[in-house]
């Protein structure tokens, strides 16, 4: 299928998406990733914690686990459609960071994303996709910062790559 | 909707955007990250194409009063929390989408990230337990608060309110403000001939 063989223009990819976007804006929300990684981070830490968790206060006063988020089922919708994607394509291989430098910088990477989306209440996705298209205060501010947390990553990361 | 149906729709919603986004390389760390760096905007340009398109779809709605807006106030942590996720994406490589993405194509790096981003929020949530900053959702009010560094709540539809003037109006004015940007960039590709 030539689908599955050939790039997919992003443009038409994010305008299919844009119009799904529209409709879930419709039914439920608008798509977010961050609320539901908090949520999925709440459930595993209430699965080793157990009633330990009530004794950190963000647990119960901001996301109480709830396994009925529905933001949780976005994450595992795009993890299950790109892994179809990639077996269709026959782009589905494991692959791993090469150096320890890779490791180590996603190891920060991750980190700072984990901890400014919850600092934030909200992702990139929600910037772009939900909160700036409903023309909310909140993504002017969240753009105006990504841009320049993207520019100061990016001069970080031009600096690592020239050695 | 049942909590099942909205469960339901979310995951439907969430495949297709998965097999769209790997099929067509989409990034958001490289729609920014490659127009700093490289001068090059594949991706940006399909982010403004996406953000034209839900700008009109969106305050259409609200104009009519439909759909269901993000309902939360704002203020210096937006901020300061998307300027720590913009250096955190570009030095992980990957953005919110494409670590899902990514370890769906069995990239063990994305997982990586995917794990530590965990890991930041649970870390956010020992730290907001001791200072209780940002407020929490219960406690906000809509309005301005300085004391707490937020500016309150304000969208297309409080505008709307606000003016009376139909929100529509003001997502046409937003979505001219993309046209040119996103012209700008095939101006700047025709000259330095990267179309």
């Amino acid at each position: 299928m030539e689908f599955f063989r050939k790039t997919l223009d992003p443009v038409i990819a994010l305008s299919v998406i844009a119009v799904l976007d529209i409709f879930m804006f419709l039914i439920v929300g608008a798509w977010t990733v961050g609320g539901g990684e908090t949520m999925m981070t709440g459930l595993a830490a209430q699965a080793v914690l157990g009633d330990d968790l009530q004794r950190i206060p963000f647990w119960s006063l901001v996301f109480e686990p709830d396994p009925s988020y529905w933001k949780i089922y976005i994450s595992l919708g795009m993890l299950f459609g790109a892994f179809v994607g990639a077996v269709l394509s026959k782009e589905f291989y494991l692959r791993y960071p090469r150096h320890l430098s890779e490791w180590i910088l996603i190891t920060i990477g991750g980190l700072l994303m984990g901890f400014g989306i919850r600092l934030a209440f909200v992702c990139n996705v929600s910037t772009f996709f939900g909160l700036t298209p409903e023309m909310n205060l909140g993504g002017y501010l969240a753009i105006s910062g990504i841009i320049a947390g993207a520019w100061v990553g990016s001069m970080i990361y031009k600096r690592i790559l020239e050695g | 909707m049942s909590v099942i149906g909205e469960c339901l729709v979310a995951f439907i919603f969430g495949s297709v955007v998965g097999l769209l986004v790997q099929r067509s390389r989409f990034c958001n760390t490289a729609a920014l990250r490659d127009a700093i760096l490289f001068k090059t905007y594949r991706n940006t340009k399909a982010l403004l194409v996406a953000m034209m398109i839900l700008t009109i779809g969106f305050t259409t709605f609200i104009t009519l009063g439909d759909g269901n807006p993000m309902h939360f106030d704002v203020g210096l942590n937006q901020v300061v929390g998307l300027f720590l996720f913009g250096i955190g994406m570009v030095l992980a490589g990957a953005c919110t989408v494409s670590t899902w993405v990514k370890t769906g194509e069995g990239n063990i790096g994305a997982l990586w990230a995917l794990v530590f981003t965990f890991i930041g929020m649970f870390l956010f949530s020992l730290l907001w337990s001791y200072n209780y900053w940002p407020p929490a959702p219960a406690s906000m009010t809509g309005e301005p608060n300085l004391e707490a560094l937020q500016l309150g709540y304000s969208n297309a539809a409080t505008l709307q309110e606000k003016y009376g003037i139909p929100a529509i109006v003001f997502g046409i004015g937003q979505t001219l403000v993309l046209l040119a940007i996103y012209r700008a960039i095939l101006r700047k590709e025709r000259k330095t001939g990267t179309a």
